[in-house]
C-alpha cells in the first residue's frame, strides 16, 4: 500500500510553552497543563502514519488531544513542532513548510473534513446544494448544470433527499447536517478525508447509517480517512488501526481487533473496560 | 451664503484643485499603481472634504488630483447633468479650479466625473471616466474580514460570490443583482463597478478610455485601463445579461422624448392617467438624439412611443 500522510514528531502547545512543559505534562503526570507556565500541550510528539484507503481511528477521553491532530493537519490550528508529509500523485507536500497559499489549495481541493459540528462546516445562510457547489467552483467547475447534476449526486449518495437540496441546513436533523457536510467534503474527491466525532450526539440508528455511509465511500472511492472519536463501537466498526491517546501522548497504537481485544497499556485497558 | 463662495480664489485662500500638492501627488501615486494592476484596490489617504462622506467624495478627490487647466468637465448623477449632486460638484470643482471648464456635452469633455451611470455616447481614448464609488469590495457581502478578503483576491478565489449567483439562480430562476455587477479585471480582480447597472458593465470592456473608481469613506482607488478586459463573473451555461426593457409582448421599450431604443432606461408614473412612462436615463444623449431629429412623441403610453 502507497502511504498518504506521514507525520512526525507533532505538537502543539497553547500558551508561552517554557522548556519545562513537555517533562512535566503527560500520562505520567495526568495533565495536560504545565504547572509552571500555564501553557496547555493538547499534543506532544505525535508520528503517524496513513496509507491509501486505509481508516485510521484516533481515540481518548475528552482533552486527549484527538481534535487537535486533524485540526492541525487541516490546517485550522499551527503546530508548535514536528513535521508532516503528503503524498498526492507524483507530489509530494511538506504540510507546515508550504506557504499559506499552498496549504489553502490543499485544504480547498485535497482534503476534506466533517467537524464535530455542523456549524463549522456549513454555511446556514446558504443552500444544501449551495454548500456543494460552493467547494466545486473552488475547483473551477463553472457550469451551473453539472455543478446542480453533481450536487445531487453527492446528496443522494449521503442519503439527502433531492428536493431538499435546496433548502438550507439550517431546517436539517442533526443527521442529516452531517450528512450534508460528508456530501461537501466529498465534492472535490479528496484523497483525505479528516472526520472529527461525526457521530456524537446523534441518535443510535442515524448513527449506523452515517458509519455504513463512511464504510461504502470507502470502499467505492478508496478515500483515506482518520477518524477521530471517544467512541469504542465507531472504532471497532470503521477502523484498521488505532492510536490511543492521554494527555496528548500516544500512549498505545496497533492494529484495532489487537488494541481492543489486548490492550497493553493501563489506560487502554480501563478505556475498554469502562466501555464494556 | 457661504462668503467665500464670492470670492475670488487667492482670496479664499484655495490651493488649485481644492487638496494641497501633497495630496495630489498622494492620490496621483495611488492611481498609477492602480492603473498598474487592473482591478487591484488601491489603498488612499482619503481627506476630509467639504460634503460628507457619501456624496462623492472618493471620485471628487481623484478628478482635483488629476484634473488641469484647459480641461472640459462633465459631472453627472444618476446619467443627469442637472440633478443636485451633479451640479454642486461641478460647482466646486469650477470654483475650485480656476482655467476649467464645465460641459454637459459628453463628446466635449475631456474629464467625466459619474455616479450610477457611463454615457451612452461611447468615449474615446483622449477621455478619463471617474465614477464615484460607496462600497469598493465586491466580496464584503460574502466575508465581513478585510484581511481575508485581502487573501481570496490575492488567490483569486471568487467561488463564494459565484456561490451568491448559484443561489440567485436556484431561488430566482435568474442572477437578480441589478447593479454593483461583480466583474473580473484582465482575468484576476474582480471589482465592484460603483453602482452602474448591468446595461454599462459591457461599456467597461476594452473600452478607449481610462476608467477611474474612487471610493472615499472605503479609502480605496482602482482602475480599468483602456483596452482591458472586463467579464462580469457568470456560468458557462448562464451568462451574464443586460437588462433588455421588454414589455409584456417582447417589444423592446424605447425614450418617450427621443424614441432611442438601444439606451438606459428610466421608469417614471404618470401620476394621472397611472402610466408607466420610460425615458433615457442620460439626459444629454437624449438631449442631442432630439436636437439631432425632433421630439418624439412625449406623454406616449407605457412601453414609450
Amino acid at each position: 500500500m502507497k502511504k498518504i500522510l506521514e507525520i512526525r514528531g507533532l505538537s502543539k502547545v497553547h500558551g508561552h510553552k517554557c522548556p519545562l512543559c513537555c517533562d512535566f505534562t503527560g500520562p505520567k503526570h495526568d495533565t495536560n497543563i504545565c504547572r509552571h507556565c500555564n501553557s496547555i500541550v493538547a499534543i506532544h510528539d505525535i508520528s503517524l502514519d496513513l496509507y491509501e484507503g486505509e481508516i485510521l481511528g484516533i481515540m481518548g477521553e475528552s482533552g486527549s488531544g484527538k481534535s487537535s491532530i486533524v485540526k492541525t493537519i487541516f490546517f485550522d490550528e499551527i503546530p508548535t513542532d514536528g513535521d508532516a508529509l503528503f503524498f498526492d500523485n507524483n507530489e509530494q507536500y511538506s504540510l507546515f513548510t508550504i506557504n499559506a497559499a499552498r496549504q489553502r489549495w490543499l485544504r480547498n481541493h485535497r482534503f476534506g473534513m466533517v467537524y464535530q459540528s455542523p456549524h463549522l462546516g456549513l454555511n446556514f445562510s446558504i443552500s444544501a446544494g449551495g454548500n456543494i457547489a460552493e467547494r466545486l467552483l473552488m475547483s473551477d467547475l463553472f457550469h451551473y448544470g453539472d455543478i446542480r447534476k453533481r450536487a445531487l449526486e453527492l446528496l443522494s449518495r449521503t442519503e439527502v433527499p433531492s428536493e431538499r437540496m435546496d433548502q438550507s441546513p439550517g431546517k436539517f436533523s442533526g443527521g442529516m447536517q452531517q450528512r450534508v457536510q460528508i456530501a461537501k467534503a466529498l465534492a472535490t474527491r479528496p484523497p483525505l478525508l479528516l472526520l472529527d466525532e461525526v457521530t456524537s450526539g446523534l441518535d443510535l440508528s442515524v448513527q449506523a447509517r452515517i458509519l455504513d455511509l463512511i464504510l461504502e465511500i470507502q470502499r467505492d472511492l478508496g478515500t483515506a480517512m482518520i477518524v477521530v472519536t471517544h467512541d469504542l463501537g465507531v472504532v471497532r466498526l470503521l477502523t484498521g488501526r488505532t492510536i490511543v491517546l492521554k494527555n496528548g501522548r500516544i500512549v498505545e497504537h496497533g492494529l484495532t481487533d489487537q488494541v481492543l481485544e489486548d490492550p497493553q497499556d493501563a489506560y487502554t485497558q480501563q478505556l475498554v473496560a469502562s466501555a464494556l | 451664503m457661504n462668503k467665500n463662495y464670492l470670492l475670488p480664489l487667492d482670496e479664499a485662500a484655495y490651493n488649485f484643485g481644492f487638496l494641497d500638492e501633497y495630496a495630489k501627488k498622494e492620490i496621483r501615486r495611488a492611481l498609477l499603481k492602480a492603473i498598474s494592476i487592473p482591478g487591484y484596490q488601491t489603498p488612499f489617504a482619503s481627506r476630509e472634504m467639504p460634503m460628507g462622506k457619501g456624496f462623492g467624495t472618493g471620485g471628487l478627490q481623484i478628478t482635483l488630483s488629476i484634473i488641469g487647466v484647459g480641461e472640459k468637465l462633465k459631472v453627472i448623477d444618476q446619467g443627469a447633468d442637472d440633478s443636485v449632486n451633479a451640479v454642486n460638484l461641478r460647482q466646486f470643482i469650477e470654483m475650485t479650479c480656476p482655467g476649467i471648464s464645465g460641459t454637459e456635452d459628453t463628446e466635449r469633455a475631456s474629464l467625466i466625473q459619474s455616479r450610477h451611470r457611463i454615457p451612452e455616447t461611447p468615449l474615446r481614448k483622449d477621455q478619463v471616466l471617474v465614477l464615484q464609488v460607496p462600497y469598493s469590495d465586491p466580496l464584503v457581502v460574502v466575508e465581513p474580514s478585510e484581511s481575508k478578503r485581502k487573501t481570496m483576491h490575492g488567490e483569486g478565489d471568487y467561488s463564494r460570490l459565484l456561490t451568491k449567483l448559484y443561489e440567485d439562480i436556484v431561488k430566482y430562476d435568474e442572477i437578480t443583482i441589478s447593479h454593483r455587477y461583480p466583474t473580473r479585471i484582465n482575468g484576476h480582480y474582480v471589482i465592484d463597478p460603483s453602482p452602474i447597472p448591468r446595461f454599462d458593465v459591457p461599456k467597461m470592456h476594452m473600452s478607449n478610455a481610462l476608467i477611474l473608481f474612487g471610493a472615499g469613506r472605503e479609502k480605496k482607488v482602482y482602475a480599468v485601463p483602456p483596452y482591458t478586459d472586463a467579464t462580469p463573473l457568470a456560468f458557462d451555461d448562464v451568462p451574464f445579461r443586460i437588462e433588455d426593457f421588454r414589455d409584456e409582448n417582447g417589444k423592446r421599450r424605447v425614450c418617450r422624448r427621443c424614441g432611442a431604443d438601444n439606451s438606459f432606461l428610466e421608469e417614471s408614473i404618470n401620476d394621472a392617467a397611472g402610466l408607466k412612462l420610460h425615458q433615457c436615463s442620460d439626459s444629454n444623449y437624449c438631449n442631442r438624439r432630439l436636437s439631432l431629429s425632433g421630439p418624439a412623441r412625449i406623454g406616449a403610453e407605457e412601453g414609450g412611443i
